[in-house]
């Protein structure tokens, strides 16, 4: 990966980094924060692969996931740094956050306690490959975190980590997503009557129904019951070649038959496929601790890109399925082999739930949005989220245009028309900006 | 309501349609046939399991070697009369320990049975001595038992070798606690020496994705086996299904997407293989969790290549397995070791389908019954694990079909992680059956690779083959149901090519077919 500064640092990144500093000091800031960005670089590198190999975690339980643990990551580390404002009162539902008691609380043993408890919580359905991992991974960072602390301050710390987790956890309980069941098909839905509307796709059993059409009945993290980010509904369902409906199914199938290998590419880089990649949440988070690495990011602003990233994907996941479940729309593979080419096969495997708009579109737009607010609408940087599965390195200038890529892709992978995936940068765009509204500093 | 109509409604779901097969019925002899080893352990054993099948004493019955994992391993000799119930006994011949699987194999054609035991840890190739006693052979047949943690295993006579050459399958790197994936270790591929005396060093097959089941298989006609091989996707990254091309004298090499190869990921944990419909192509059961796969050829249009590209019909067919069909459990299934047998007798072969949690996972089905699918003459499968009594939700792994007492009827054995075995003993009556051995003098006595027709309504072909399966397999006489027939008419084309010429075979006759 291509090593540079952070360019352009933000007012707001800069600003953070010396409240910090001065908060606790040069040098006992130095020796804690590199211990608890130990602990917190290397449960998120846990994270990755626990929701790549947890089967339930699909692409929106992923970012409901990621959601709830960013906010828990940054509650530890505003626990102890007066520069930041706590979440509590800010977002929908989460109460005042358990308090400091007396004496020295040491950051890298507080975030410790909070992620041992949260990640064993939200993965506690992994396999037995996830639990070992679980076990060594705790057992290696308590050592990491406990280095030169005093017991007494280990302990105190360790267990204001678990009460905070406990208070998220506790919340999460009641947003409508704790509970996910068949890997998250329902056992029993009735599909909409008509041409316009979904049906399966694949001949994968469990897959008859479609993936959580109850998502957008979630409780959001930040969109306000007034505005759920909707969308003009797409163009009108059409089967006349002169129609525009028409046109858009036409251009996701002469596109799939001219297919460049830099748009194979693209599609392949993207398709963040669940079970096979970190699902396309992953993807985003991935990226955030790429660049966390590779700038040395302080981890004041780690903790709030992780809050402020988690809950922007996860706010897109709940307002894109609302507005997929209410059109209810096809996907082309249906439609052009109804209509133009009964043997057409896509590039990608098509998602198994309706189409408009397109889930990676929007939470990709949310993504951006808020991490363009935290780094910079120019920032450029180098993403090698799937680097272990052989697939290369990409490099973007903007977060804006890595967020474009991603929802082109899913047109070069022939799983959506245009309208959904523009329409689903559109949605993002607008949870960024009830997201961005946040306020993380004090 | 009247409750004569309620009680007819409530047989509804039991009255078969007139297309169904007939329904063995299986008895379950565990309590008393003597099979007592459990497959134990922990991580490193949550996969493997397996059993070997084979006649080790030359008494005309089928013994068992069973997997331990962390336990010992068990080898049973088959006291069981013909007809009769199923009876085994402890045997001391074999005490192996950390095992995963094992397959029988005549590696040195001295006509004794020889078995391959899969290990965490290294493998050993045990030559059999007779009267099943086993050496290990390892050393002196250079066969580099390495240590891995290895699941799959296969074997195959290349043209004109005298020794054969066996694959490996490993899993991932056993020493990787917090990061395990993406450590899948190499698969190995042992081939003879030029000494024609034992083994040459292993060859590794980069890349390796975690094999859980591999087979040899002549999958396109061609006279070569090549190497099938179904991974667990749990575990690699980058990976896929595979199949490689095993050529003489070439190193073995992946088919690529740029010859037809589609990628295919799925936790790949067994290949059950058979021609189903006798077309000269085999139809592939792949297991998995959920969804399991039932891959058909695509034929080509006239005049175009034959490509390896399969279409996956178990939706179509209803052999998907992806949750149980009884007991309540309706969380995805996880399914292991997966074998083709005609259990009714009826010409066509069924499949069996061993089911278990990994562990205790939430997610998917705890009670997890094993699968009965009998081939309807349509293509499609009747599930009958229920009816035909095999329906065990234990935490099923490895299996075996196979005639333990010698009555044409075909048994069921199925291994259990953290329990003893259940094997059941076939009931079934009313319809003909006969079992061929093919022989051959020379190298590789019998006739892996070889093709047996069995000229009968519905006409039926099966290759020879070591492997597949989870962690086992086994060796002796294939068997062939009849349905009304009192005879068929059998030929083998053997390894080589040569078509032998068409034998009258009696119902109820286990004819040997030599070629000298």
């Amino acid at each position: 990966m291509t090593k540079a500064s952070l360019e352009r640092p933000t007012r707001r990144a800069v600003l953070l980094g010396a409240v910090s500093a001065a908060a606790f000091g040069p040098a006992a800031w130095a020796i804690s924060d590199t211990r608890a960005a130990e602990v917190l670089g290397s449960w998120y590198k846990l994270l990755l692969e626990l929701i790549r190999h947890t089967a339930t975690y699909s692409p929106p339980v992923a970012s409901r996931a990621f959601a709830y643990l960013g906010v828990t990551v940054f509650e530890a580390v505003a626990s102890g740094d007066r520069a930041l404002r706590s979440l509590a009162e800010q977002v929908n539902g989460l109460t005042a956050m358990p308090v400091r008691g007396q004496g020295e609380y040491d950051p890298a043993c507080v975030l410790q306690g909070a992620l041992v408890h949260a990640i064993n919580a939200h993965f506690s359905n992994t396999g037995p490959t996830g639990q070992r991992a679980m076990l060594a991974m705790t057992d290696r960072l308590a050592k990491v975190a406990g280095e030169g602390v005093a017991p007494d301050v280990m302990r105190r710390s360790l267990d204001h980590g678990l009460a905070i987790s406990t208070h998220i956890l506790d919340w999460s309980a009641s947003d409508g997503g704790a509970v996910v069941e068949n890997m998250g098909f329902p056992y029993e839905y009735s599909l909409t009557e008509g041409p316009a509307h979904w049906v399966p796709t694949s001949t994968v059993a469990v897959q008859q129904k479609p993936l959580l059409p109850t998502w957008g009945n979630n409780r959001a993290f930040t969109l306000p019951a007034g505005d759920l980010c909707g969308l003009p509904a797409p163009t009108a369902y059409s089967e006349d070649a002169a129609s525009a409906f028409y046109a858009e199914a036409m251009e996701v199938y002469q596109t799939s038959k001219s297919l460049t290998d830099e748009q194979k590419a693209i599609a392949r880089f993207w398709s963040d496929d669940p079970m096979l990649s970190p699902t396309p949440p992953g993807h985003w988070e991935s990226i955030a601790l790429q660049i966390f690495e590779r700038d040395a990011v302080p981890l004041a602003l780690q903790a709030e890109t992780l809050a402020l990233l988690g809950m922007a994907i996860a706010d897109a996941f709940i307002a894109c399925w609302r507005t997929k479940y209410e059109i209810d729309l096809l996907r082309p593979i249906t439609f052009i082999r109804r209509v133009i080419d009964k043997k057409w096969e896509p590039l990608l495997n098509t998602p198994p739930f309706p189409e408009y708009p397109s889930g990676h579109s929007s939470q990709s737009g949310a993504a951006a949005g808020v991490m363009a607010a935290l780094y910079g609408a120019d920032f450029g940087f180098t993403d090698a989220t799937h680097e272990d599965d052989g697939i290369a390195p990409r490099s973007f200038v903007s977060f804006q245009a890595a967020a474009e890529e991603a929802a082109i892709s899913r047109l070069y992978g022939g799983i959506h028309f245009r309208p959904a995936i523009e329409q689903g940068l559109v949605q993002g765009a607008c949870v960024a900006q009830h997201v961005l509204k946040v306020n993380t500093r004090a | 309501m009247h409750k004569s109509i309620a009680a007819l409604l409530a047989l509804l779901p039991t009255i078969a349609f007139t297309q169904d097969p007939a329904v063995p019925a299986f008895t379950e002899q565990t309590a008393n046939a003597g099979l007592a080893t459990p497959y134990l352990g922990d991580w490193q054993y949550m996969v493997g399991g397996g059993a070997a099948v084979f006649d080790c004493n030359a008494d005309g019955r089928l013994d068992v070697f069973l997997a331990g994992g962390e336990g010992p391993s068990g080898l049973y000799l088959n006291q069981s009369a013909p007809g009769g119930d199923l009876r085994f006994e402890p045997t001391p011949g074999l005490n192996e320990t950390a095992t995963t699987g094992g397959y029988p194999l005549d590696v040195d054609s001295d006509g004794v049975m020889d078995l391959m035991v899969l290990r965490v840890g290294e493998n050993h190739l045990m030559r059999g001595l007779g009267d099943c006693k086993f050496v290990n052979a390892n050393s002196q047949w250079g066969f580099d038992g390495g240590d891995g943690w290895s699941t799959a295993f296969s074997a195959t006579w290349e043209p004109g070798a005298t020794w054969p050459t066996l694959a490996i399958g490993n899993y991932l790197d056993r020493f990787e606690e917090a990061f395990p994936w993406g450590s899948c270790t190499d698969n190995w591929l042992h081939r003879p020496n030029a000494e024609g005396t034992g083994f040459a060093a292993p060859e590794p097959l980069k890349p390796s994705f975690c094999a859980l089941s591999m087979l040899f298989s002549d999958w396109n006609g061609s006279g070569i086996r090549d190497l099938r091989v179904s991974n667990d996707r749990e575990y690699y990254k980058g990976g896929q299904e595979q199949l490689w091309h095993v050529t003489p004298g070439a190193a073995a090499a992946p088919y690529t997407d740029k010859e037809g190869w589609k990628r295919l990921r799925i936790w790949g944990m067994g290949i059950a293989s058979r021609d189903l419909d006798a077309d000269g192509f085999n139809e592939l059961f792949l297991t998995s969790m959920a969804d399991n796969k039932l891959q058909v050829l695509n034929k080509p249009a006239e005049g175009a290549a034959l490509l390896p590209q399969y279409s996956d019909q178990a939706f179509k067919r209803g052999a998907t397995a992806h949750r149980p069909y009884t007991g309540g459990d309706l969380r995805p299934s996880t399914a292991w070791h997966a074998q083709f047998e005609d259990v009714n007798n009826d010409g066509m072969a069924d499949l069996f389908v061993v089911k278990g949690n990994v562990s205790t996972m939430p997610d998917f089905a705890l009670n997890d019954p094993n699968n009965l699918l009998l081939l309807r003459p349509d293509g499609t499968f009747y599930e009958a694990g229920e009816v035909a009594g095999v329906a065990s939700m234990k935490t099923g792994r490895g299996g075996a079909v196979a005639d333990f007492n010698n009555d044409g009827w075909l048994d069921i054995l199925a291994t259990n992680r953290w329990e003893a075995p259940q094997i059941w003993r076939n009931m079934g009556a009313g319809a003909a059956w006969i079992a061929v051995d093919a022989q051959q003098s020379g190298a590789n006595r019998n006739a892996i690779g070889a093709v047996i027709e069995v000229r009968s309504d519905p006409p039926q072909r099966r290759e020879v083959t070591v492997g597949g399966g989870h962690a086992g397999g086994q060796i002796g006489p294939l068997h062939f149901g009849l349905g009304a027939a009192n005879a068929a008419q059998v030929r083998v084309i053997w390894p080589d090519g040569t078509i032998g010429a068409w034998a009258e075979v009696q119902a109820g006759e286990t004819a040997v077919l030599r070629k000298d």
